[in-house]
């Protein structure tokens, strides 16, 4: 019947997809592919548009340019001119405001069911191909104008005139935006939006030299509107919002224009697929199975440290505006955490990147007299680490201090690196101390790294060490901003991941029972004033009851 | 003076520019008509005509040397402000050509847009050419015949445009702007009843409600402070009342 070949018709319409493709199978795709990839995205970049009566421009057409996705829209324009037909077109109705009758405007219910009658294809397909062209601005809805999608109900929408369209070939510039901006201050007297304000602002400085033109011509073009009847006028108003809020979208709002970092031309694309292949194969494997270990043993190890698996002592200051925990775990402070100190077990690189444990390590060695060695690796770091034009004088400052024979703070390093390094002097650059440190680090961390764990300072640091009491939940229901701190490891028993979750979920419920109890109170005084007024009605009636008790004893 | 002169005759340039735009925003859709592209090309050659008098007389005072600091400073801006306008000018005539193309009046298969706009440009159009009515003498096939016209002048304004910039060599970004960002909001008072029926009627606008929370603690405390008002006065009540039964007893 006709439906396979409107189905094919219709394939080869959205470009990109195979001819192969059967019905079910697009529906499927098209719902799980997620909004943010268009299947116009997957045609080619065409530089010469397809419709012939765009060929006679030649000279003209080397002005504007192209956009990429150009083939998709002059598909959508087809459509759109189709469904103005007529007598096979769209059903138009009309548009109710206070006094005035706006023409040209349809359903959306009545979109999706002339799609589907038109191309033969399923609701779900029919709702997606109304939704694109929604989000690309040839059809803008009047009820929610912020809200660009398409709803199959009684929602109204209106067709945007064609020098709206977003494939034109001169698309919106910072002036256009600038006076769009302008005017609509002057119209809404100040009231623009957040994003729109700041726009504003930039755009103020950016095309400072043109802002009286700006203003000029904002002026004019409201008096020119105003020529025209009140409805045109509304007209007017509508499509040029919803255009800018194509072309301009509110920050968060999804960009249809924006094509996202992946751009590349498929040429390219596929030879760089090629290489990245071939290096793949390459590369050095691990077994899952053993680096999957190692990381579980990282993350156990590791656990305890982390803020947002284990909780944050007092308190997240992110959450309780109490910076307590920055201050307690600075670089320089008197007394480590425990947490800080248990660290430096874990590892000699942890010790060693840590300023004050590097401090502690430093007057461990002295004590033990090999306090050289740590010198000796610092002043390598700094090397590699430092300026280019010092690396020079600090190398042949290390070898004086530490290298040569009888020197002041001798290291101790095997024969052969020692030949290296001396040899390496000569010419020497960043890296040329690397093996001599590296010596020096290993034997440090064979040799003095395990005796300082298990030493009297390590000890006596770990015991000194604070652990900062967890601050209190503040229980006074009538305050507006709780102090919130994060869940408390001591009582952490569900598992990690759900963790973050609850702690969520806990400061947006104890908003809401601020404002549950407060409805609790009223709620209670309102019984409250229901009583005394009973209350009042018995005085009453036991008045009125012992005055006419007086009155037949008087 | 030369400063006012030009001045007026960049004022009105600036009116038609505006006007042509609103009258290509018009292009395509039910709006369109051949009256429509009439106007339009009324509109262009009345705006050409006023660019190249704005450009012989700016490029006569830049080109004077003799012209005071502060003059030349003033002539400056006003030749940033008229090249921005030819800017304007030049895309609005392109968008034109590639709509009017796209949009062929006599082509019963082709269909203009419905866009909602029904009325008649013709205020638009008397306005920018300053008349009272305009009058249609155009015969039917203005829309064809325009085009051809169009082409060309497109190509007199861009060849118009660079030997703009050849002759005068003025640095835009060396000319400060005049107003400060809101200027339109003051003298917008002037326009201020037109503005009002503007925008009190666009209801196509919605704001969404945003600060939702906010709004609704703020509720949640107005409610509450009612409640205990309402509270004390029958507190009140009934204490006046218990004293009267007390005082009765």
């Amino acid at each position: 019947m006709n439906s396979s070949t409107s189905s094919r018709v219709l394939v080869s319409t959205w470009g990109g997809w195979r001819p192969d493709c059967t019905r079910l199978q697009i529906a499927r795709s098209m719902t799980s592919v997620p909004s943010r990839t268009p299947p116009s995205r997957r045609s080619r970049p065409q530089s010469v548009p397809a419709a012939p009566s765009r060929m006679t421009i030649s000279t003209l057409a080397r002005g504007g340019w192209q956009r990429e996705q150009m083939a998709s829209f002059r598909k959508m324009e087809r459509v759109i001119v189709s469904m103005q037909d007529p007598d096979m077109g769209m059903k138009m109705r009309n548009q109710r405001l206070l006094i005035t009758v706006i023409p040209h405007a349809m359903t959306g219910h009545d979109i999706v069911v002339w799609l589907i009658r038109k191309y033969t294809i399923y609701e779900e397909e029919a709702l997606h191909l109304g939704n694109m062209l929604v989000r690309y601005g040839y059809i803008y809805p009047l009820k929610e104008p912020r809200a660009l999608l398409l709803k199959a109900d009684e929602s109204p929408y209106r067709f945007q005139t064609p020098y709206f369209w977003i494939s034109t070939r001169w698309p919106a510039s910072e002036l256009d935006y600038a006076i769009y901006l302008a005017k609509k201050n002057i119209r809404k007297q100040g009231e623009l939006m957040e994003y729109e304000k700041e726009s504003y602002s930039q755009l103020h400085k950016r095309i400072n030299h043109t802002w009286d033109f700006v203003v000029m011509q904002a002026r004019e073009q409201l008096r020119a509107s105003k020529q025209r009847r009140k409805a045109d006028r509304i007209v007017l108003e509508c499509q040029e919002q919803a255009y800018w809020l194509v072309n301009r979208p509110p920050p968060g709002a999804h960009n249809v224009l924006d094509m996202g970092p992946e751009k590349g031309n498929a040429a390219n694309s596929r030879v760089t697929l090629i290489e990245n292949s071939k290096r793949a194969l390459c590369r050095n494997r691990v077994k899952s199975s053993i680096c999957l270990e190692g990381f579980v043993k990282h993350s156990e190890q590791y656990n305890t440290q982390d803020p947002i698996m284990h909780g944050c002592l007092p308190s997240n200051p992110w959450m309780s505006d109490d910076p307590a925990h920055w201050i307690m775990n600075a670089e320089k402070v008197s007394i480590p955490t425990r947490l800080r100190v248990e660290r430096w077990s874990f590892s000699f690189m942890e010790l060693l990147n840590d300023s004050m444990g590097r401090k502690e390590f430093m007057t461990y060695l002295e004590k033990e007299f090999s306090a050289e060695n740590l010198c000796f690796w610092q002043a390598c770091e700094d090397i590699r680490h430092g300026e280019t034009s010092k690396i020079v004088p600090k190398v042949e400052d290390i070898y004086r201090q530490f290298l040569a024979p009888g020197a002041a703070r001798w290291v101790n390093i095997d024969s052969k690196t020692m030949d290296k390094t001396l040899e390496g002097i000569k010419h020497p650059h960043r890296f040329v101390m690397d093996d001599a440190q590296m010596h020096i680090y290993f034997l440090m961390k064979k040799d003095s790294y395990p005796r300082y764990l298990k030493s009297e300072l390590y000890k006596c640091m770990l015991a000194k060490a604070i652990v900062p009491q967890e601050t209190k939940k503040s229980v006074f229901p009538f305050m507006r901003r709780q102090r919130h701190s994060s869940p408390s490891p001591a009582q952490a028993v569900a598992p990690a991941t759900e963790q973050d979750c609850q702690g969520g979920a806990n400061s947006s419920a104890v908003s809401q029972d601020a404002i549950i109890i407060i409805i609790i109170i009223i709620i209670i005084i309102i019984i409250i004033i229901i009583i005394i007024i009973i209350i009042i009605i018995i005085s009453i009636i036991i008045i009125t009851t012992t005055t006419a008790f007086h009155a037949t004893f008087l | 003076m030369g400063k006012d002169e030009c001045k007026t005759m960049l004022d009105a340039l600036n009116k038609v520019t505006a006007c042509y735009r609103h009258l290509v925003i018009a292009l395509g859709s039910t709006s369109d008509s051949q009256n429509l592209r009439e106007e339009l090309r009324k509109t262009r050659r009345k705006a050409q005509e006023l660019a190249t008098a704005n450009r012989t007389r700016l490029t006569a005072l830049l080109k004077d040397k003799t012209v005071p600091r502060e003059d030349r400073v003033e002539y400056e801006r006003l030749w940033v402000l008229f090249s921005s306008n030819m800017d304007l000018l030049e895309v609005d005539m392109k968008r034109s050509l590639e709509i009017g193309e796209d949009f062929p009046l006599r082509v019963p298969t082709r269909h203009l847009i419905a866009t909602g706009m029904t009325g008649s440009t013709t205020a638009v159009a008397a306005r920018a050419m300053s008349v009272q009515n305009m009058k249609y003498e155009a015969d039917g096939d203005v829309d064809t015949a325009d085009l051809r016209e169009l082409r060309g002048e497109i190509g007199q304004v861009s060849r118009m445009m660079e030997e703009m910039e050849m002759k005068v060599q003025v640095a835009p970004w060396a000319v400060e702007a005049k107003q400060e960002p809101g200027a339109e909001l003051r003298s917008a008072a002037a326009d201020s009843v037109g503005n009002s029926s503007v925008g009190v009627i666009s209801i196509c606008e919605e704001e969404p409600k945003e600060d939702d929370e906010g709004a609704r603690r703020r509720e949640a405390g107005s409610g509450s402070l009612c409640a205990v008002l309402v509270f004390a006065v029958v507190l009140l009540v009934a204490g006046v009342l218990g004293y009267l039964v007390v005082s009765m007893s």
